[in-house]
């Protein structure tokens, strides 16, 4: 199936209003990407094609309202928030930012935003910061609660001059060559943001230091660590093997609402 | 003189023979991707946390399956896409089932109990039936039993919404949207367990069906199924 065809014909069921009014702040951000909310960027084929368009238009009209995951108590937080996947990227460049305290480290937010710029960790932490006490649902199976501190990601897109009409999708790149995307349904929802704090500490190391994606309706593995730039496009296309993200590339669903 | 009496009965009308088979399909492939997905992270908690080190209430490991065994056999890739695949199978054929046995009267008539079978003495009489070694009966009955429309019912009206709610009470998605799903089963790990329940109990309900379908005439059975049709054969003196 083209994805160019389907988009010419596809409904848009969400209404743009409707995204508006909950969440005013972000309204510069939602000009776009709102049919984008029901399908993937690239849609398989076969049965397991179909059902990935099933299971991620249901949720994703089930959140029409954006609504956020639970937040727990302090109580709730597990001892031992688990290091999984990758916990240390033998990086030589990452090497000596992590010597350094991370002092020197800058983020790169550039392609569809007005203003593409650099953010020092400072930079960030002086955007209004938002603390979630959530669970992190891996894929695997497991789950653990944790609080994390971090910059809403649409605060980093508006302070970068926020994003140009075309924006479609937010591709966030890290140190490990792994990398993943949003569509705007998610990046603007008020849950999604670069944590730069765990459990009122700063990020450790294991848990992708000094800033990772935190985006609370999907599972684990679209929680990318180590990040290391952001880029808003247009389309996927080009991308590595442009399917939106590595695990996708792999062969897993590239939304992981479920 | 001794006659005997053959008939063909139509037993089983296509709805229930064509959901009958997809839910084979669907039911062995949620049960095979499911197994995938659970040997990828081979331990269960209760609550709403549960991760490698945290206390668990079963460990694959303490059954002698190490946790690297049991990695090395489990394709969680392969099992989350086939296994969200055909649970949209299995619930569009259930719910096509369901809707055309209300519409055509199936439920009613075929799987409801009668008034004459909602009593204790004939369920006495069923169990004490069911449980007595080769009763040559069972191989001619076209109808079914009353613990047979009993288990159906649960199954259909209990147990598939039930694995179904405890899979939903899994997704990051889903529990925000309805997050009364995660108080309902006091935690997304109960859910995960309570779903892993319900797969031991799918299994045994396959066991038993099956069973059930090989002590009664497995072949007539079987091409009733298939065909829809049902050989009778009544001797009499």
């Amino acid at each position: 199936m083209s994805t160019q065809a389907n988009r010419a014909q596809r409904p848009r069921p969400i209404s743009r209003r409707r995204l508006l009014v909950n969440v005013p702040a972000l309204g510069g951000l939602l000009a776009t990407g709102c049919a984008d909310a029901f399908r993937p960027p690239v849609i398989r084929g076969g049965l397991v094609g179909a059902a990935d368009v099933l299971t991620m238009s249901t949720s994703r009209w089930l959140l029409r309202d954006q609504p956020l995951a639970r937040e727990y108590e302090r109580g709730d937080i597990a001892p031992d928030f688990p290091t999984w996947g990758q916990t240390n990227p033998d990086d030589e460049d990452y090497q000596q930012h992590r010597r350094q305290g991370f002092r020197n480290w800058t983020l790169p937010v550039h392609g569809l935003v007005e203003r593409p710029r650099e953010f020092s960790l400072d930079d960030l932490k002086r955007l209004p910061a938002r603390t979630q006490i959530t669970a992190h649902v891996c894929e695997q199976g497991w789950s653990a609660i944790a609080e994390w501190t971090g910059a809403p990601l649409a605060q980093v897109l508006e302070a970068a001059g926020g994003v140009a009409p075309a924006a479609r999708y937010v591709v966030f790149h890290a140190v490990d060559r792994w990398y993943e995307s949003l569509d705007m349904f998610d990046v603007v929802h008020p849950q999604t943001i670069l944590a730069y704090g765990l459990n009122g500490g700063d990020l450790p190391v294991g848990n992708g230091a000094p800033l990772r994606l935190r985006v609370e309706r999907q599972c684990g593995y679209k929680n990318i660590k180590f990040l290391r730039s952001i880029e808003v496009v247009d389309t996927l296309a080009g991308i590595r093997r442009g399917t939106g993200g590595l695990s996708s590339d792999f062969g897993f669903h590239w939304y992981a609402g479920v | 003189m001794q006659a005997r009496v053959e008939q063909w009965l139509r037993l089983h009308s296509y709805n229930v023979r064509i959901c009958h088979w997809i839910n084979v399909i669907a039911g062995g492939y949620l049960l095979l991707s499911g197994i995938h997905i659970f040997l990828d992270f081979p331990e269960l908690y209760w609550g709403h946390t549960g991760y490698q080190g945290y206390p668990a209430i079963f460990k694959l490991s303490d059954w002698g399956l190490s946790w690297d065994e049991a990695g090395a056999l489990g394709n969680r890739m392969w099992g989350r896409n086939y296994h969200f695949t055909f649970a949209w199978v299995f619930l569009v054929n259930g719910l096509i089932y369901v809707g055309w046995s209300l519409a055509s009267g199936h439920l009613r008539n075929r799987l409801w109990p009668g008034p004459e079978e909602r009593t204790r003495a004939n369920l006495q009489a069923q169990l004490r039936e069911h449980f007595r070694w080769g009763a040559p009966a069972r191989a001619a009955e076209t109808r079914y039993g009353t613990l047979q429309k009993v288990s159906y019912l649960c199954l259909l009206f209990v147990f598939v919404p039930l694995m179904l709610l405890t899979g939903l009470a899994q997704s990051p998605a889903f529990t925000a949207a309805w997050p009364w799903l995660l108080d309902m089963f006091g935690g997304r790990q109960s859910a995960r367990t309570l779903h892993s329940i319900g797969t031991v109990v799918f299994v045994l309900f396959v066991v038993v069906h099956v069973l059930e379908v090989l002590l009664s005439g497995a072949v007539n059975r079987v091409r009733a199924m298939i065909t829809g049709r049902f050989h009778v054969v009544e001797e009499e003196q």
